[in-house]
């Protein structure tokens, strides 16, 4: 029998997996588009993306549009391929049960 | 970590990736009340040439339906981000709609608008290319099957009488446009309220 995969913890968290799920569909996304797709408050929105920016995988931009304070986040390279072997492991983890 | 996460916590992780993903699909759904907005558009066009035997009644419909559209399109947007897919499907739907206005006006000016199968045959044609592009790009079969009742009204206009070729050109607005456009707000209300907060 093969080796189960280890789920990355980082990933596998829900509102940051939800996160990394979200910013691979778009280009970049504002902290207000997150919050709103989530429906997750401020605060542990903000922790959440920090913890994603420390493992590298979402790069941030910060930038004022019309004197507005405007804060984008970007999937980086490696969180797409963090989000890649988490998907792939998921599915072996689930094996059959996948259809059930 | 495994020994203590469920299948169905597993299950769970793989829907939430999937419903996330799927905003792409919703772009489109966001833009429901612009198929409703169209689709009243051409009606009172229709109207409006038919009782009014007015001329002017297509551009300037089709006129005041941009400016309106324009109007919303830019309320709406708010702070919606860019994807790649949302990009290549507003491709689709304004180049179309440059292509019909361009079309329809000089068609319009020039006095050659006159027959009434082929106005219809023709804009039904354009739509059923675009819905049908839009569909395959987002793999919408709702949307596909709205291109392919276009498809059948482009064929149907070019046979029978002028009033069974209005009929079915009403049929096809209304099924496309009305219809197709308030299933895609109720759908996107739907799912808005279906999914929760998430919490990490």
């Amino acid at each position: 029998m093969p080796d189960l995969p280890e789920l990355n913890p980082v990933v596998h968290g829900r509102l940051r997996l939800a996160l990394l799920s979200l910013l691979v569909g778009v280009e970049a996304a504002e902290f207000t588009w997150l919050r709103a797709k989530t429906e997750a408050t401020d605060g542990n929105l903000g922790a959440q993306l920090l913890k994603l920016e420390e493992a590298g995988y979402v790069a941030v931009e910060k930038k004022f549009v019309l004197r507005k304070p405007q804060t984008l986040y970007r999937i980086t390279e490696i969180g797409r391929q963090a989000l890649t072997e988490y998907v792939r492991a998921l599915k072996q983890l689930l094996g059959p049960a996948i259809d059930s | 970590m495994q020994d203590h996460t469920t299948k169905q916590e597993l299950k769970d992780r793989l829907s939430l990736i999937e419903s996330m993903i799927a905003e792409g699909r919703r772009n489109t759904e966001r833009w429901g009340w612009m198929f409703v907005l169209w689709g009243v558009a051409y009606y009172v066009a229709m109207a409006w040439s038919a009782w009014g035997h007015s001329t002017r009644a297509w551009p300037v419909t089709m006129l005041i339906a941009v400016v309106v559209a324009i109007a919303f399109a830019s309320l709406k947007a708010g702070n919606h981000p860019g994807t790649t897919l949302g990009r290549a499907i507003g491709s689709i739907w304004i180049a179309l709609g440059i292509s019909m206005f361009l079309l329809f006006l000089a068609l319009g000016l020039s006095g050659r608008l006159t027959d009434q199968h082929l106005f219809a045959a023709v804009i039904s044609a354009i739509l059923g290319m675009a819905n049908g592009a839009s569909g395959l790009i987002l793999r919408w079969k709702v949307q596909f099957a709205c291109a392919a009742v276009w498809w059948v009204a482009a064929v149907a206009t070019c046979f029978g009488t002028d009033s069974q070729g209005t009929i079915v050109f009403l049929v096809a607005i209304f099924l496309c446009q009305i219809a197709f456009g308030i299933y895609g707000v109720i759908a996107q209300a739907q799912e808005r309220k279906r999914r929760g907060p998430i919490h990490a």
